[in-house]
């Protein structure tokens, strides 16, 4: 007993003295007193937060010392097999082909695809038929595209910087045509700056995520066309979504941020409403001074999309800001596309000076892509001043658009989701009134009264059968240009929007074609479509 | 502070110098880096009364940049070649956009031979540059952090708008933007520099001065010619001139400049579907579809390739808009050390016999994204490897050839032709054209199933707008005249043997139905004599420079092949120092600095990128440069067995025909 207890009080002595030592060696080290302190107090507040604290600098330090690369062979779901073993399922595994080969139906579609041959224009000539026909389909809503005065700037410019610019903006590919073309875009909107990236599909999907990121909240609408919904993705923002150009669900949803930011009394973050002027997929137009008005009064910033609106509305072309007689400052952030109505290329965001600064970092597809080329940057700022100088562009493009509205309007077996001032008119089939007295799907749920903001599905999902309607429409198409008219579907990935767009036919408006050119066209869409309808059931 | 001498005075860096040793010097190099603004300010506000402005070569001319005549001043030596051309000789170019070099010793073949040693070694520097670089970051941190405080108690309204206000929050953080504000800012005179003219051997500077520590520059008024290290012009089709440019004029003329919207939609031009058989043709695959931007290529067409239930293993350096593409494919992605053939193998491995995690289900595809020639390293990818791999394991494979189409391969048909391998085992190859081809977009190509896949699963068929056919004239004129145009009665291709008697060979002449019948290239181009003359002084170039470069000391990385070399730097406040230096000599040499965050922490460096376009004596010019500079800011931290700058142009030929 004696013994035992003997044994022990020296090893105690010893873990005494050592401890000792061990503490004098400790507070020789610079600083430890500081720490040594520190642990004391907080030890003595709350002991736990010492042992929460011992494990965050232990898993610190474990996190430091894992490589990026490191294998992921730790976790309780990892198998582990012996070489032997993982020949074997190698030699097993067979992956799928990289890419299905199309069905039947999509390799018509492809085959059917109309190839301009020479020059596109308002009256371009088919590869397939060598026919001169009325174009509807491409995008040269201002007339641009053949521009004789273009052109020349553009060969003039070619001799003189050479086509393409070879370099990304921040190495050497900032030309000064680009920098004029920046101050263009700025000056003719009237905002602050202007940046310009070298692809419009390319330019939203960077500005969303070069200001968004998580923990930021956007309140989007559910009608955002594709290239912001990328943007959305690539954010990892926090999404609310209120109901397609319905200002009442907006406003309750963003009243609903609000308040659940105060409920559970979040940090204030970078909050932002994201939607576009004409919508890309039905031609809708923005009600611009209401959302202005929603924005400031619950403190948002407004991210507009204006890549069909731009060059297309208002009395010279400025967009909706113009259209409405708004200040284009009070919108945070304007993208706009170079390539659709200025028939050039690429995209800009237009705003002001801190937020253009912060892209020319943190805009992805800007800082890590060549700047366009300079013939294309000069003829898209001759463009601006063509637009700038005759207002009659606008003027003329309205009286074509009301023109073709007047004739399809009345055409009882199409449905019109597009405003009549909108360039791009989207053409849907009427579905026939169902007279059978079933409900259309028995099991699905109830349905709501009001959309969730954090889902995307609104309540009342329009229903429509994709495949028949895209073959109707595609009909359609065909005999229109069997007809001399150049018309085409609008295309969508299906299955990869976050909420199908209604199959359309989506016609773009030329100010290149005479009013009387416009109302054949739109004749003739309509007697294609009378001839495809009728013939349904 | 403006009385500060206006040349780069020997004292203060040799202060620099052998202060550079101990840990104090990143305090000096901060105030090197202020002395530098210093000087600058001063001579910019008084143009022309210093000394070292009459060495450089501003010009004011306000038009006509690129042709000879309208730019004679030649004080830069860089207008007109140093030995006037004999008689015999003719040159079709511009010497500012290409410049004229007649010597064929002055010519090589990039192609991977037998025996060539695959790996780059990487040398390390010494201790005390890593302990001084890292303690340079360290200090600008403090600094950085210091004055956002100072800053914050005393001038308020200067940060405002990184504080919430009335209800927004920042739009940036002070924490987000720290880098940029405190770090990036500093070295801002090297980034963004606005140019003018033809990105060609030379290059224009517009001249710009900053009076508030570059946070607005204002432009002087007076422009720099400067030999143009820099640009992705790796091939030299970045011309006014010339019948590449010709022929951009004529289909400008024919065909306006816009496509005017997305394939799908309207967009479709009978040029396109000529360019993408041509370029289908070029890579050797069975077809090819072209996108308006190249980074936008990667983009909208990996979500196509895979998604949920696909693995994708990426190198990790892998450009930015590989990334993106991939985050937007909803994929699992894992990530190997660059380059590292057995850390693949080993992932291989794993993710092939684990599946997919939690279910252990196998992968539908595995899909592994690599570069050919990556644009901060200069390393190239070791394909012979991955195809080995690609036989046991059975993936699919994508290379990015951005930089390497056009660029590598004795037919310039990117990595597969400089290693010698099949293009159609690789499954996907993309590249771009904004860099060999002087073009802008990207391509895709594969079998004919995968490209018809993508033409319609891509994003950028339905919604982006369509290539501009000039774009489209430059990048096949510029394509054939690599190629050679086949051509039954040419019989006078004796030396090139260009043309071969199958239009289907790979590699082999662009058949004369893919071009458009209005294209009127001139025989030099048309025979593809120029395209070749075209690689091979590329190919030296690019090994003339890297070796050239470690023999005077530097450490340079990646392979000799590369066009790209990157010049190790290492200490941050040196970038901007270099690059001003290089602007500022005799004949001014605009260069390309990256550092953190686009390279890791320590390893800052200078990027050279060489081009077809270069003379011998142009790489002269930058070695010479690069041996005074980097004696002045010590950077020579390499092999020490070590050439004079004399000796290594002397030797010039026999530095780049000797093998390692
Ligand atoms: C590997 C890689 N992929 C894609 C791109 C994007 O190409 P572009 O500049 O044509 O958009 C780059 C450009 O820097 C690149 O380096």
């Amino acid at each position: 007993m004696s013994t035992t207890e003997a044994t022990l009080q020296h090893v105690a002595a010893f873990l005494a003295y050592a401890l000792a030592a061990a503490e004098d060696v400790f507070f020789k080290i610079p600083g430890s007193h500081v720490v040594a302190r520190y642990v004391k107090s907080s030890h003595q507040n709350d002991p736990g937060r010492s042992v929460l604290e011992l494990i965050l600098i232990i898993f610190a330090i474990r996190t430091l010392l894992q490589s990026r690369t490191r294998a992921d062979n730790s976790g309780k779901n990892f198998v582990k097999y012996t070489e032997q073993e993982i020949d074997e399922l190698v030699d097993e595994w067979t992956p799928e082909p990289l890419a299905q080969p199309l069905d039947p139906m999509e390799q018509a579609e492809l085959d059917s695809l109309p190839v301009i041959q020479g020059a596109t224009g308002p009256k371009p000539k088919l590869a397939s038929s060598g026919k001169t026909v009325l174009n509807l389909a491409s995008y040269n809503f201002a007339g641009l595209a053949g521009n004789e005065v273009i052109k020349e700037r553009a060969v003039e410019t070619l001799r003189k910087y050479g086509l393409g610019s070879c370099g990304p903006p921040g190495f050497y590919g900032t030309i000064d045509v680009h920098m004029s073309l920046e101050r263009d875009i700025a000056d003719f909107l009237g905002t602050e700056s202007s940046i310009l990236y070298s692809q419009d599909f390319a330019t939203i999907s960077s500005v969303i995520p070069a200001f968004c990121k998580r923990g930021d909240i956007i309140v989007a609408d559910r009608g955002v066309n594709f290239a912001i919904q990328k943007g959305l993705q690539i954010s990892r923002s926090t999404i609310r979504w209120y109901d397609h150009n319905d200002y009442k669900s907006l406003e309750e949803v963003l009243q609903g941020v609000e308040k659940e930011r105060k409920k559970k009394r979040l940090p204030l973050t970078r909050r932002f409403i994201i939607t576009e002027g004409i919508f890309a997929n039905d031609g809708s137009l923005l009600d611009l001074p209401k959302v202005i008005e929603l924005k400031f009064k619950y403190k948002f910033r407004l991210l507009l999309d204006e890549s069909f609106s731009f060059g297309t509305v208002g009395r010279t072309g400025r967009g909706l800001t113009e259209l409405y007689n708004v200040p284009a400052t009070d919108v945070d952030m304007i993208v706009g596309s170079v390539a659709n109505s200025l028939a050039s290329c690429g995209g800009f965001c237009a705003g002001s000076k801190v937020v253009v600064d912060h892209q020319r970092i943190n805009g992805t597809s800007f800082v890590f892509s060549a700047a366009m080329p300079a013939a294309l940057a000069v003829s898209a700022s001759e463009g601006i001043n063509i637009l700038r100088d005759a207002p009659s562009i606008m003027t003329t493009l309205q009286e074509n658009v009301r023109a073709v509205r007047a004739v399809l309007d009345r055409v009882d077996c199409v449905i019109i989701p597009s405003h009549p001032a909108s360039p791009v008119i989207h053409l849907q089939v009427k579905p026939i009134p169902t007279t059978s007295l079933a409900p259309p799907s028995a099991s699905s749920p109830p349905p709501l009264k009001k959309s969730l903001p954090n889902s995307v599905q609104p309540y009342n999902p329009q229903s429509f059968d994709i495949i028949e309607e895209e073959r109707l429409l595609q009909q359609v198409v065909d005999e229109a240009l069997a007809q001399g008219v150049l018309i085409t579907r609008a295309k969508h990935l299906r299955g990869q929007e976050l909420i199908e767009p209604r199959p359309s036919i989506r016609l773009a408006i030329t100010t290149g074609l005479s009013k009387k050119d416009c109302e054949k066209a739109a004749n003739v869409v309509k007697a294609a479509f009378i001839k495809v309808l009728s013939k349904r059931r | 502070m403006a009385l500060n001498p206006p040349s780069p005075t020997p004292s203060i860096f040799s202060l620099r110098k052998k202060s550079s040793q101990t840990p104090v010097s990143a305090a000096s190099y901060l105030s090197a880096l202020s002395h530098m603004d210093a000087m600058a300010r001063s001579r910019g506000s008084t143009p022309s009364s210093t000394p070292a402005l009459s060495f450089s070569s501003s010009a004011t001319g306000s038009s006509g940049d690129s042709s000879v005549c309208d730019d004679f001043d030649d004080s830069d030596g860089l207008s007109t070649p140093s030995k006037p051309p004999t008689s015999e000789q003719v040159f079709t170019t511009v010497h500012a956009e290409f410049g004229h070099c007649a010597d064929e010793r002055y010519r090589y073949e990039s192609q991977c031979k037998p025996g060539d040693s695959y790996d780059a070694l990487e040398m390390d520097p010494p201790y005390r540059i890593l302990l001084t670089t890292y303690l340079s970051y360290l200090l600008l941190i403090i600094i950085g952090h210091v004055r956002d405080f100072m800053g914050k108690l005393f001038r308020p309204e200067t940060y405002k708008h990184l504080k919430s206000e009335g209800g927004y929050a920042p739009l940036n953080s002070d924490f987000d933007s720290f880098y940029t504000r405190r770090l990036k800012k500093r070295l801002d005179d090297a980034f963004s520099r606005p140019v003018t003219g033809v990105p060609g051997r030379t290059i224009m500077l517009l001249d710009r001065e900053s009076k508030d520590n570059h946070t607005t520059f204002q432009f002087t008024g007076t422009r720099t010619r400067t030999l143009n290290i820099s640009s992705y012009n790796y091939l030299g089709f970045a011309q006014a001139r010339g019948g590449c440019a010709d022929a951009v004029e004529e289909g400008m003329n024919r065909y306006g400049v816009a496509a005017c919207g997305p394939r799908l939609e309207g967009g479709n031009l009978d040029l396109h579907l000529q360019c993408e058989s041509l370029v289908a043709r070029f890579i050797g695959h069975e077809a090819a579809l072209i996108t308006s931007m190249g980074f936008a290529t990667n983009s909208t067409t990996i979500p196509a390739l895979v998604s949920k239930g696909c693995l994708v293993i990426s190198d990790e350096l892998n450009h930015a808009s590989i990334r993106f593409g991939v985050r937007l494919s909803g994929a699992q992605v894992r990530m190997f050390k660059h380059n590292d053939m057995n850390s693949l193998e080993q992932l291989l491995r794993e993710v092939i016999s684990q599946g997919q995690p939690k279910t252990h289900r196998p992968w539908k595809k595995i899909l592994i994204i690599v570069e050919g020639l990556y644009s901060m390293e200069g390393t190239l990818v070791n394909l012979p490897a991955i195809m080995e791999l690609k036989k046991r394991y059975k993936f699919h494979l994508f290379i990015d050839e951005a930089h390497s189409i056009g660029a590598l391969g004795p037919h310039g048909r990117g990595v597969a032709d400089y290693f010698g391998v099949n293009p159609r085992d690789i499954d996907i190859l993309m590249g771009t054209f904004t860099k060999s081809f002087g073009a802008s977009g990207g391509y895709i190509s594969g079998s004919k199933v995968l490209v018809d896949r993508l033409r319609v699963r891509g994003h950028a068929g339905a919604y982006a707008e369509a290539t501009s056919p000039a774009v489209l004239t430059q990048i096949m004129a510029s394509m054939a005249s690599i190629m050679g145009v086949a051509n039954p009665v040419s019989s006078s291709s004796t030396s090139g043997a260009l043309v071969v008697a199958d239009p289907t060979a790979y590699p082999g002449a662009a058949p004369t139905q893919l071009i458009p019948t209005w294209f009127n290239l001139p025989a030099s181009l048309s025979s593809g004599l120029e395209g070749l003359e075209r690689l091979r002084r590329l190919a030296f170039n690019a090994r003339y420079l890297s070796r050239g470069l470690s023999k005077l000391g530097f450490i340079v990385y990646g392979h000799p092949a590369s066009p790209i070399v990157p010049m190790l730097i290492f200490n941050p406040g040196k970038l901007h120092i270099f690059s001003r230096l290089m602007v500022e000599r005799k004949t001014p040499v605009s260069v390309v600095v990256v550092g953190y965050p686009a390279t890791p922490l320590v390893t800052s460096r200078a990027r050279f990128c060489v081009s077809a376009s270069h003379t011998k004596e142009d790489m002269d010019v930058v070695l010479r440069a690069c041996e005074e500079i980097g004696d002045i800011l010590d950077l020579k931290h390499g092999s020490p067995e070590r050439w004079s700058v004399d000796e290594v142009i002397e030797r010039a030929v026999e530095l780049v025909e000797t093998e390692v």
